[in-house]
């Protein structure tokens, strides 16, 4: 089990350093970059909420005249049904939906990862296990469930983490599978086994490290999702009733009557909230499938080319082609081989 | 073999511009291919041999490839102000293609007999009837055992032989006057690669059909080839007829490819292999393209492409010092 | 071979059912000793013996007064009857006819949703894909960055304010009486139908757009296929390859997921059949949650597991019968 620790923090370690390139390569590529910028901003915002936002929407004494439409004091005005300052509202919703996206998702990278290893891996009987309890999952409808156990437990942000995490592994869990396998049977692998490396040491140091691209994609991949379904839930007020969330905000303003007086603003603002937290971690997935698998590219980048492709220019490619001409390197430079 | 040109290929040239530089696929591919005649283009991969085949059938999408030809006559035609529409009435009817691996080359999800359909269909105007019993015809005339049950079957419940006399089937549907295979056997294996190319061939001679042959693999172009192009980075580097070429190579590459197959009963030592690969096709190499792996290289070569010229009857050349030739010796000996 | 296939996929189908089931009987009796204590949960206003008296009638009702292994083979053998039990409602309905009661009026808003967003999804996505690089297949991506970012409750409450409280073209709450009202007339039809078009609307959307970009990427994929070559090379017209080689093809991976997805919008209409108050599946799931009905959640947790697994079985037989691969092996 020592050896199992050692192993691990060094894995950890190798990680925590990749990431620093992660987000290098991120702020190079320009989907990431919109990503990285939304997705801190909004971070910002959770944590600073209270140096932000002009009124704390917890404190009972803070609220004001009700229904107010927005203006300079109020820029998106007030709930009709308390008087809350909705800008507030949303600046201090951030916290919610990015703890239990980026939690969700973080549990869930660890999770996918040691089923995908596991079975990958070790494979045999596990694997058969896995991939059966896969087939169950599968068919046990996710939402109702939730609503099932909060009931059962009560309504708890951790109960959402915990129940999305229970059922969101299984896509990244089958992903690392056949990329271990891929690399169970590369040379390098081969090598450390017959080095003598123990089958810890080879988990973390050697295929673990070939798949970390593939958990940070998931990882924003995933936040996004669960960002989409908190909101529902919190909507459906399944979430933490003290909490203010931009799904809860929803649930007032459709139930507070915002339909019903026209107040758009009540029910733009946090699904503004709820699209750039989603989109910004999306982005970022995004960038991570393009940077770590370009065959994923989107070819429009060639057909834009295309489109102000320079003709002289071919036609100068064409001409260098002719017998007797300079008949080498095109814009590649010399060989460098 | 007839004195008639079927097709001529004059200064083909293609390329893929992409955000990273352009890909020069071809740089002016000349060839021409008599009625009857077997022409072989030979190369490694990359080398430009499949693109001048797509590009011959004007099957290149463009974009992303770009396109220049001096002259390009098929059968009188001249092709390059060919519409798509006139393209689709010559392909399949007049021209017709074999692809290296039937497995991909056929419509998984398609009886083969329908595939095979569907030729007769759009240039014969039969009826599916009759094209059922033209496409049992067809793949009789292959060599397929019990056509009528292999007619109902997919692709993937038939062997990777008898798949490959289907696609030889399936070009010779319409009597085409040219055929274009694309490395027709590679995926196969040895003994029915034999037998594949002879299907191949004894169809070919009956018909009189010409036939352009894409391989790498020097032991299926001496079994079919009448006049072999050597390709190399998207160039011709000599053309001869497969006597002359197989008893006296002129280029340095070519003698290399010679070379690296192993014969049985030749002294093993002398098994030499071309070093380095074929270099990136974005970053070509200055001068001769093939200089950098040539062991007789000299500045000359690093500084210019030689010209395509004359060795010898029907013979053509692209090297400063070729094989055989004085100046820079031998070169033969050179090496260990 | 085909037919061990068949008879394999429909044995393990089982298998996963009994596995559900199982787990279905177990939940509610998590961290309870006895399951009276759940049903029927003690009442501050309620003295130690009253309760007592009452678990126990609430025992005798539901059969816990025997052993939990008992309980379970009951409960199994209830199941095999097409028995899921009594809800807590008043007049004590089966379970069972409250599903089929409002199971209809989820399937009007799902299966609309899902022909929408399959035909409109279908030729848009190969339209993109034909027009691959330009303006269409440009607009199509941005627009599911955004569709997929916008959760769709979202889109239904903006529906719900401009096209049905702002500008009333369609009822923006559906007539609670419209479903006890329902005689197939002219007039309830149509009412039906105005009150269902802003929910499919607001779920179709996302789906449109999802389906678009899945047929997009795939039929890209199959068209860089070598036997699209073959077709194109036999002299084929453009169209001729588009229907017969590449969509068909493309379609595999689309059908496959045809299954999930009919279940999975069953169960995501929860939100949407609440915003609207349309009264299916989600509303009587919410509602049964809301007075803590048991059997009925769990009852109709049952029913959409049951469902997602025989859409995936009828999808994976139909595969069969589109992909002649598949039955090669015996499985895929």
């Amino acid at each position: 089990m020592k050896r199992f620790f050692s192993s691990a923090a060094a894995g950890i370690g190798g990680a925590l350093s990749g990431i620093g390139g992660f987000v290098r390569k991120l702020w190079n590529h320009p989907k990431g970059r919109v990503g990285l910028v939304i997705a801190l901003l909004l971070a910002v915002c959770a944590v600073f909420a209270p140096f932000i936002a002009p009124y704390d929407p917890y404190d009972v004494t803070q609220r004001v005249e009700k229904g107010l439409s927005p203006s300079l004091q109020h820029p998106l005005g007030t709930t009709i049904t308390t008087g809350q300052d909705i800008f507030s509202m949303l600046i201090y919703g951030a916290r919610v939906s990015l703890v239990v996206g980026i939690v969700t998702g973080l549990a869930t990278a660890f999770l996918g990862a040691f089923m995908g290893v596991l079975t990958g891996y070790v494979g045999g009987l596990a694997d058969m296990l896995v991939m059966r309890l896969v087939d169950i999952m599968l068919v046990i409808p996710t939402l109702p469930l939730t609503i099932v156990l909060t009931n059962l437990f009560g309504k708890s942000y951790f109960m959402i983490i915990f129940i999305f995490t229970l059922f969101g592994w299984t896509g990244l869990a089958r992903v690392v599978r056949s990329q271990v396998l891929v690399l169970k049977n590369s040379n390098y692998v081969r090598a450390a086994e017959l080095a003598g490396a123990g089958r810890w040491h080879i988990m973390f140091r050697h295929i673990l490290p070939g798949v970390s691209h593939l958990l940070i994609m998931s990882t924003a991949l995933t936040s996004a999702g669960i960002m989409v379904a908190e909101a529902g839930l919190s909507f459906l007020g399944l979430g933490d009733p003290t909490a203010i969330s931009w799904g809860r905000m929803l649930a007032d303003a459709q139930s507070g009557g915002a339909l019903l007086f026209g107040h758009w603003w009540w029910i733009i603002a946090p699904g503004i909230g709820i699209f750039l937290s989603v989109f910004s971690f999306m982005r970022i997935g995004l960038a991570m499938e393009e940077i770590f698998n370009p065959r994923m590219k989107r070819s429009s980048g060639l057909y834009k080319l295309f489109r102000t492709l320079n003709n002289d220019y071919i036609q100068e490619v064409f001409d260098s082609m002719e017998e007797g001409g300079p008949g080498g390197p095109g814009k590649g430079g010399a060989y460098d081989g | 073999m007839t004195d008639k040109t079927i097709l001529h290929v004059e200064n083909l040239k293609v390329i893929f511009p992409n955000p990273a530089g352009v890909v020069r696929a071809v740089e002016g591919v000349s060839l021409s291919v008599r009625e009857g005649e077997c022409a072989a283009i030979v190369g490694e991969s990359g080398s430009g041999k499949s693109v001048t085949s797509l590009a011959v059938m004007k099957l290149l999408s463009t974009p992303p490839a770009v396109m220049r030809v001096d002259r390009l006559e098929f059968d009188g035609r001249d092709l390059r102000d060919a519409s798509e529409n006139e393209m689709l009435d010559i392909r399949g009817q007049e021209m017709a293609m074999i692809f290296q691996d039937a497995l991909t080359a056929l419509n998984p999800v398609m009886t083969i007999g329908r595939q095979l359909d569907e030729v007769f269909i759009r240039h014969r105007s039969m009826k599916r009837r009759e094209a059922r019993q033209a496409s049992i015809q067809a793949l009789k005339l292959v060599g397929v055992p019990s056509p009528e049950r292999r007619y109902g079957d997919f692709p993937h419940e038939l062997s990777g032989g008898m798949r490959q006399r289907v696609l030889i089937a399936m070009a010779f549907a319409c009597d085409p006057k040219l055929i274009i295979a694309d490395e027709p056997t590679t995926a196969l294996d040895v003994t029915i690669q034999a037998q594949v190319l002879d299907v191949l061939k004894t169809m070919q001679r009956e018909r009189n059909t010409s036939l352009i042959l894409i391989t790498h693999d020097l032991s299926v172009v001496a079994h079919m080839a009448d006049t072999v192009y050597v390709m190399y980075c998207g160039r011709i580097v000599e053309k001869a007829p497969l006597r002359e070429l197989f008893r006296h190579p002129l280029h340095p590459y070519t003698e290399g490819l010679m070379a690296s197959v192993p014969k049985l009963n030749e002294d093993t030592r002398r098994f030499v292999r071309i070093p380095d690969a074929v270099p990136n096709p974005m970053r070509k190499p200055a001068g001769c393209t093939f200089h950098p792996r040539c062991r007789s290289c000299t500045q000359k070569c690093r500084e210019a492409m030689p010209p395509l010229r004359a060795a010898g009857e029907d013979r053509l050349v692209r090297c400063w010092h070729p094989v055989g030739e004085t100046e820079n010796g031998e070169g033969a000996d050179s090496h260990v | 071979m085909q037919k061990g296939y068949v008879l394999k996929r429909i044995l393990y189908t089982v298998f996963i059912f009994f596995i559900v089931v199982t787990l279905n009987f177990f939940i509610p009796r998590i961290g309870v000793e006895d399951p009276a204590e759940r049903y029927y949960p003690p009442q501050g206003n309620m003295s130690e013996i009253e309760y007592d008296i009452v678990k126990q009638l609430t025992r005798e009702q539901y059969g816990f007064d025997v052993s939990t292994f008992q309980q379970y083979l009951r409960y199994v053998d209830g199941l095999l009857h097409g028995d899921l039990g009594v809800s807590f409602q008043p007049g004590s309905p089966k379970v069972a006819d409250l599903i089929a009661s409002r199971l209809p009026w989820t399937l009007v808003l799902s299966v609309s949703t899902l022909l929408i967003g399959l035909t409109a999804g279908l030729l848009i996505g190969s339209y993109a894909a034909w027009k691959r690089g330009q303006r269409v297949d440009t607009a199509l991506l941005n627009a599911s960055t955004i569709t997929t970012a916008l959760p769709a409750f979202f889109i239904a409450l903006l529906l719900s304010l401009y096209l049905g409280f702002e500008w009333e073209w369609f009822p923006a709450y559906t007539d609670p009486n419209m479903v006890a009202s329902f005689d197939w007339s002219w007039r309830s039809i149509r009412l039906v139908a105005s009150s269902a078009a802003l929910p499919i609307l607001s779920m179709s959307i996302g789906s449109i757009v999802s389906y678009a970009q899945n047929t997009r990427n795939s039929v890209i994929a199959v068209s860089n296929e070598d036997f699209i070559l073959t077709a194109r090379a036999k002299g084929l017209p453009p169209r001729r390859v588009l229907y017969r080689h590449t969509l068909r093809n493309a379609m595999l991976p689309i059908v496959t997921n045809l299954g999930m997805s009919v279940s999975g919008l069953i169960g995501g209409a929860v939100v949407i059949e609440q915003i609207f108050n349309w009264n299916g599946m989600g509303t009587l799931f919410l509602n049964a949650n809301n007075t803590n009905d048991y059997p009925l959640m769990m009852g109709i947790m049952l029913f959409l597991s049951l469902f997602a697994l025989v859409a995936n079985l009828v999808t994976d037989l139909c595969y069969c019968l589109l992909d002649p691969r598949v039955t090669v092996g015996g499985s895929r």
